[in-house]
């Protein structure tokens, strides 16, 4: 019995094959997907579970495994991907009208029942990383095998931003999970094949994907290489097409190799230095006032990051919701010296901390604000901290200044206001507190982007006003890339996404 | 002093470190330039016969500061630090490893193996315990660098006092009625000096290099304050476009390393009871 | 001696219990907070504290480290915290890489580094003998990164006669186990030189020359023997550092091996994988200890242990 069933499969795959070069089209798509695109990222990637982290790297790498409901553009749209549609019925209630005919990687259809277990698995699962963003859902209910309704507890307008980065999971998966992310299946444009922790991840072309002609590779795998004299060599040396986070100073060193091209573009982020309000320095408005006139942004813009670097005009970078010019900041140390002079403070040593190794030239510009903040009288003294200690040394409240940067993970800036600009968030961190924020933020929440982008500009306005947080520049991503590569998009979010590249 | 004077080796040495001592305890008579502020505009100068500026004769760093006035400011702290972190390890590496040598047994076995359980523990392991019990200060620090290095002389002292031990002439001084304390003196101690001066002078480099490692621990020095070991730390990725910055402070390393090589090696040539003879 | 290696066993076992402990301890006392490392920065405090229930850190210390100790006789050393798979997996994923960069540096020290302080020794005073001293000067205060990104501009880049990085092939192992090997293999020959020059000054060696033994032959045949005691000291411990302390060639070459993941794991509060990697490498130390030991009497019959 064994032995015929095996021959009569060879033919038929034998048979598919000869049909497939005859048929025009198919052979076209086909023939256009080749060749094996290797990309160094410098974060390592840290489960494949997409509901389970909030890592950068991790997002870029399962966005080619698993759909989500929606993907944001790189000019910050949203638009369908395994959603076809949706809109808010109501301030708590949002439908979603879903694709049909995509099926998972083991030939699954993907329906309502996906994204019912993915949603109330991210929301009951308090395990989970991503769920205690999800607890505001109140229900999921399936409507008919293509319609969703999502209710919530309060408004919940960002939910369609907070879905970009949630990859709908098969209802299989549901009781054998860590089976199912020993070798996952998604809807994706890629088949996941092996994954070395901190090292590598293999995948494989889904030559069935839903989107027609991608992806556009056989192959693509994504190493992991944290150092980035390492990434960049890797690319001089033509081993890998493509690196992110590049620094400034290494551009032009990338620039003179043949074959490469660096690419920058206005991340979504922004730095932020945040001041300890509960301490003395930070608790007095005059203080951050004089803090504030006597940083020269534009020189750490133009002498520290080379140019690679934008101007803050108001607390969240162009391009998303709330976004507004509320003009920059100025530079005018005599203006900080008679601020302190009138205070009258005659010493004061502000405790500026920083997380190891975390942004970008971050000792250089420590360095730099201290030297600039020494001129009007203020002394700065740097702790450069592992990270887990000066998370606890800011839980705790010994710092005066917290050097940080904040993506806008989903293209939204709810998130950031929430945790920092509420009571109940900002506890912990910086003890921020104001009523009239908190009031505002909870009235932005709605889905009706006319009525969040007034509140938002409202809350900065006062936030521009009091600086909580100085906010020197808006970060700027660069990546390097060989130039066999075709189509490569640099992302604002720092995102790497392969599914429409193509390779020479 | 005379027979110490014959030995080049011990006066090249000498000399080398001397001056580089000398130099960096008189850092403020030799050099104007401030090594802490930032001097925008002339970031990454290469060194004076490399195409860059007269005024900065080993080029700048990443914040446009003189590398020289850095590296000799820099040179009063990693010098004190790595000296006395590898004086302490070899001080205590040595008593710890000739007592389990000698009195063996129970000792023995419970210096040995607390030996091996420490070398189990990386270094950032045991420094961030350290920092956790008694917070961090420069002594905490030097107490880390020294945890990190006694077990080297210890197991190596062990391992010569084993030898040693057994030999005919350091039995016949026992039954001559030498005190303990003699025989340590006179016949093992000498005896076990080569390798322990060897491991000493190697490990500064080495230490200065731990000591950058653990400035985010709180431990140790944190920017812009100059010191050898951050200076490597902040020229690292520069190295592919401003290899200098880096190169500098490492071959000031190589410099004292090869002054206490010199050092080592003359003074052992000096002492060794056998080849004085 | 069967009752020293009986000894020697017993008290291996409670050295190992001993570190289990101490790790335990230290990881949960020093400050840190593993469900504020893998919650993106701000999460709010409910979250951060119902992750921790779940990762089993609100129960005491001794009921946690009981339930620890439970599991490890089982052969289960819990889930990363990072990666959210078995501890055991995701540390013997690295156990290849880990070894055969080892490996190879140890041989390159034994070979060039004896070699190095052979001649050296021999030719005291010749020009040999300072390029050895040059060359060990140059192992002992290159930093290895220093070393490392500059063997892969010249070699990976420039030359493009190996790899840049990366764990696959024999090419790729080339650059990090010279990076690697520098310092222990100027360490070792000039360990070897010294205690070679000492033992050629010695009456037996003399006498073997005036008997007429050929140069080379009381080289190899006796004062290299005997100077075989601190080198083998010496490598017994660097094998240790080349297992588990090889952190900043690791992360130059993108090597996936032990050191780097034990010093990430230590700065995101995995736990368990930095118990898991502790453990293991402390069974090894002290079995390495162990054998050194025993080739001690091996080697010199005059050491014997009571």
């Amino acid at each position: 019995m064994e032995k015929p069933r095996l021959s009569r499969r060879r033919f038929l795959l034998g048979s598919g094959a000869v049909l497939g070069v005859a048929a025009g089209p198919r052979a076209a798509r086909a023939q256009a997907r080749r060749g094996h695109i290797i990309a160094g990222l410098s974060e390592r990637m840290l489960t494949l579970d997409p509901a389970n982290h909030y890592s950068i790297s991790s997002t870029s790498v399962l966005r080619h495994v698993y759909d989500p409901l929606l993907d944001v553009t790189n000019d910050d749209k949203f638009v369908p991907a395994l959603a076809e549609s949706w809109k808010p019925v109501n301030n708590t209630t949002w439908r979603f009208t879903l694709r049909k005919g995509v099926r998972f990687h083991d030939g699954t259809p993907f329906t309502a029942d996906s994204v019912l277990f993915t949603l109330k698995r991210v929301r009951d699962n308090t395990k989970l990383i991503k769920s205690f963003v999800y607890q505001d859902l109140e229900d999921v209910r399936k409507d008919d095998d293509y319609t969703v309704t999502v209710t919530t507890k309060r408004p919940f307008g960002s939910l369609p931003a907070h879905l970009t980065m949630l990859g709908m999971l098969p209802p299989g998966a549901a009781g054998n999970e860590d089976a199912f992310f020993g070798k996952p299946v998604g809807t994706g444009p890629f088949r996941f094949v092996s994954w070395t922790h901190g090292d590598h991840v293999d995948l494989e072309a889904n030559a069935k994907y839903w989107k027609p002609a991608l992806p556009k590779v056989e192959k693509l795998t994504v190493r992991f290489i944290p150092e980035l004299s390492t990434r960049a060599a890797a690319l001089r040396a033509a081993e890998i097409h493509v690196i992110d986070r590049v620094w400034p100073d290494m551009v032009s060193t990338l620039r003179a190799t043949p074959g490469i091209k660096v690419l920058d573009t206005p991340a979504v982020e922004a730095q932020r230095w945040h001041f300890q309000l509960a301490r003395e320095a930070g608790k007095d408005p005059r203080i951050r006032k004089a803090v504030s006139l006597a940083i020269d942004r534009n020189t750490i813009i133009k002498e520290l990051l080379l140019g690679y670097a934008r101007p803050v005009v108001s607390p969240i970078p162009p391009g998303l919701i709330g976004h507004t010019n509320l003009g920059q900041k100025p530079y005018d140390p005599d203006k900080a010296r008679a601020i302190l002079k009138q205070a009258g403070y005659q010493t004061l040593t502000l405790d500026f901390v920083l997380m190891k190794d975390l942004y970008p030239k971050q000792l250089e510009i420590a360095q730099a604000v201290a030297a600039m903040l020494s001129e009007v009288g203020i002394k700065v003294s740097i702790r450069n901290l592992e990270i887990a200690t000066a998370r606890e040394q800011r839980t705790a409240g010994n710092y005066d200044l917290f050097f940080s940067g904040w993506a806008h993970m989903p293209h939204d800036p709810d998130w950031y206001f929430g945790q920092w600009f509420t009571r109940a968030g900002a506890e912990k961190l910086t003890r921020f507190s104001d009523p009239r924020v908190e009031q505002l933020i909870a009235e932005g929440r709605v889905p009706d982007p006319k009525v969040r982008q007034q509140k938002y500009e409202e809350i900065e306005k006062i936030l521009w006003e009091e600086e909580p947080e100085i906010w020197p520049y808006y970060s700027v991503a660069i990546y390097a890339i060989s130039d066999k590569l075709r189509n490569f998009e640099a992302r604002r979010d720092y995102y790497v996404l392969l599914h429409e590249v193509g390779i020479a | 002093m005379s027979r110490l004077l014959r030995q080049p080796m011990i006066v090249a040495g000498g000399v080398l470190l001397v001056a580089v001592i000398v130099a960096s305890a008189a850092a403020p008579w030799l050099v104007a330039a401030d090594p802490i502020k930032p001097v925008f505009g002339q970031r990454l100068q290469p060194p004076r016969g490399l195409g860059g500026a007269a005024g900065h004769p080993l080029g700048t760093d990443n914040l446009g500061r003189d590398i020289l006035a850095r590296l000799l400011y820099g040179g009063r702290i990693s010098l004190v630090l790595a000296a006395s972190a590898v004086a302490l390890a070899a001080g205590a590496g040595v008593v710890i490893g000739l007592a389990a040598g000698l009195v063996g047994g129970r000792l023995d076995a419970l210096v040995m193996r607390l030996a091996d359980v420490q070398l189990a523990f990386p270094v950032i392991m045991l420094a961030i315990a350290i920092v956790a019990v008694v917070g961090t200060s420069p002594a905490a620090l030097v107490s880390v660098l020294a945890l990190s290095g006694w077990v080297l002389y210890a197991r190596t002292v062990r391992a010569a006092v084993l030898t040693i031990r057994r030999l005919d002439y350091v039995e016949a001084a026992r039954t001559l009625g030498a005190g303990d304390l003699r025989v340590v003196a006179v016949h093992i101690l000498p005896n076990t000096l080569a390798p322990i001066l060897v491991l000493g002078s190697s490990q500064f480099a080495t230490m200065v290099l731990l000591e950058s490692g653990l400035s985010f621990l709180g431990l140790g020095l944190q920017p812009p304050q100059p010191s050898w070991g951050l200076m490597l730390a902040e020229g690292r990725d520069y190295l592919s476009n401003a290899w200098w910055l880096a190169t500098v402070p490492g071959i000031a390393i190589s410099l004292v390393v090869l002054g206490a090589n010199l050092l080592g090696d003359g003074l052992r040539d000096l002492l060794d009871p056998r080849l004085r003879q | 001696m069967r009752s020293y290696l009986v000894t020697r066993i017993w008290q291996s076992a409670v050295t190992l219990v001993g570190v289990s402990i101490l790790v335990f301890v230290i990881l949960r006392v020093v400050p840190g907070d593993p469900a504020k490392m893998l919650l993106p920065e701000g999460a709010p405090q409910s979250a951060v504290d119902e992750l921790n229930r779940h990762l089993g850190l609100r129960e005491p210390l001794w009921v946690q480290y009981g339930i620890f100790l439970r599991s490890v006789v089982r052969g289960d050393f819990g889930q990363s915290f990072q990666y959210r798979s078995p501890a055991l997996r995701v540390v013997v994923e690295r156990v290849p890489a880990t070894i055969q960069l080892a490996l190879t540096a140890m041989a390159l020290t034994v070979l060039v580094g004896v070699s190095i302080g052979i001649v050296a020794a021999v030719r005291q005073g010749s020009a040999y003998d300072y390029a050895g001293t040059v060359l060990a000067v140059l192992g002992q205060s290159l930093p290895n990164f220093w070393l490392g990104i500059m063997l892969m501009l010249l070699f990976g880049v420039t030359l493009r006669w190996l790899p840049t990085s990366g764990f696959h092939g024999w090419q790729s192992l080339v650059l990090p186990s010279v990076t690697l090997a520098a310092f222990p293999t100027a360490l070792v020959a000039r360990l070897t030189r010294s205690s070679l020059l000492e033992i050629l000054g010695q009456e037996y060696i003399r006498t073997g020359r005036a008997k007429g033994l050929g140069e080379p032959r009381v080289v190899l045949r006796h004062a290299l023997k005997n100077a075989t005691i601190p080198l083998l000291t010496v490598l017994g411990l660097q094998i240790g550092t080349l297992l588990g302390g090889a952190v900043i060639t690791e992360s130059i070459f993108a090597w996936p091996g032990m050191g780097k993941l034990v010093v990430d794991a230590i700065f995101f509060r995995d736990f368990p994988v930095v118990q898991t990697i502790l453990i293991l490498s402390a069974t090894i130390f002290v079995v390495i200890n162990l054998l050194v030991d025993l080739l001690y009497t091996v080697i010199d019959p005059r050491i014997r242990y009571g």
